[in-house]
């Protein structure tokens, strides 16, 4: 299991690759991501499959909700607390 | 429109022809032997070509293959709700008038082959969750309407693919060959209807629309090419077939270069269709 640090890194950098924006210096765990334009609802099940991966357990989608997303300190609450 | 008429009476002739009932068409086996017999063509499995693949013994293979049969019903399933759904949404709008009758017979051929689809997961295996959540959408319907046909193009065409590619693989269980030929039937038909209203679509639209416009539906179009290709490369079914560390073997599969070609391959003729069209400049990035 990685650390929350790692994970937190390690989302944030499938963002920047994932993003069509231009994420500069002012991109961080609090940035709204899909509000924000950052990524689109087309990208939530490759997104799910990397929470997934890094906490090493499935996820229900059918209880989830587009809140559940809202920026990496949400998905961190939300998945690996 | 008016020749989007004539193909929508056409195909309409072809549906009534060939019109099915799922209940009868398929004598289901009372079990079935997933190591004995195979499901999923070996070339079609999202391991094949990959270490992975090579360090599995033959039942391993087929095991593989029989998950990944139920991995491809399933998101087949979930495909077709959501393309069921924007059928009705869409059936008897004044401004797709000319579309109505066609619209009522793929709503009746999408829902049969979830019957099929459905058949053999809920008798020999499961339905897979589906890893999709809709955020709703806020764009100008007739943007809408382009993005819905185009997305059910670019699923329904990665699919057929692998139908036709298991259709005519002799070494398929027959009730595999059976589902992937049947649907490869049906789908054809709707192939060419989905052609003719992108490039319609597209046509009125696209020079109407503003660049950030254009931008926006070519960026979802690509992302969307990559989304339906991330399905095959199920977790769940690499944990049903009892392989270690199946998230892993998710990444390590979709980056090794036999399934980077095999994807680029079976979407070849769907991509040379939409960049033709205009609705695509490029190849998208990140599906290969």
């Amino acid at each position: 299991m990685l650390s929350e640090p790692e994970i937190r890194t390690n989302l944030r950098a499938w963002v920047r690759r994932k993003s069509a924006a231009d994420l500069g210096a002012d991109f961080g765990d609090g940035t709204p991501l899909f509000e924000g334009g950052l990524l689109r609802s087309i990208h939530v099940p490759e997104l799910v499959l990397v929470l997934e991966r890094l906490r090493g357990a499935p996820i229900d989608v059918e209880a989830l909700a587009p809140c559940d997303f809202q920026d990496v300190d949400t998905m961190i609450g939300r998945f690996f607390a | 429109m008016t020749q989007i008429r004539e193909t929508s009476d056409r195909l309409c002739r072809l549906s009534r022809r060939s019109y099915q009932n799922p209940y009868e068409q398929v004598d289901w086996p009372e079990a079935l032997d997933p190591e004995a017999e195979w499901f999923t063509s070996a070339e079609c499995s999202s391991l094949y070509g990959t270490p992975a693949w090579d360090r599995l013994d033959e039942p391993g293979r087929r095991r593989l293959a029989f998950h990944e049969a139920a991995g491809f019903y399933s998101l087949n399933i979930h495909g077709e709700k959501l393309l069921m759904q924007g059928l009705s949404a869409r059936l008897y709008r004044k401004d797709l008038a000319d579309l109505t009758g066609y619209l009522h017979h793929m709503l009746d051929e999408e829902n049969k082959h979830s019957v099929y689809f459905g058949g053999f997961c809920t008798r020999y295996a499961r339905v897979y969750p589906s890893r999709q959540l809709s955020f709703g959408g806020t764009r100008p319907r007739d943007v809408e309407d382009l993005l819905f046909f185009t997305k059910t193009l670019i699923f329904e065409e990665i699919v057929d693919r692998h139908n036709q590619v298991q259709a005519r693989d002799r070494r398929l269980h027959p009730l595999a060959r059976f589902i992937n030929d049947n649907h490869h039937r049906e789908e054809a038909r709707h192939l060419v209807f989905g052609r003719e209203v992108v490039r319609d679509m597209w046509r009125s639209g696209a020079s109407r629309w503003s660049e950030d416009v254009i931008a926006d539906v070519r960026a979802e179009a690509a992302a969307f090419v990559t989304a339906c290709w991330r399905e095959y490369y199920n977790p769940d079914v690499y944990a049903d077939a009892e392989l270690g560390a199946p998230w892993a073997l998710a990444e390590t599969a979709w980056s090794a270069p036999a399934q980077r070609e095999r994807r680029r391959a079976y979407s070849a003729g769907c991509l040379d269709f939409l960049t033709g069209a205009g609705v695509l400049t490029e190849e998208p990035s990140d599906a290969f």
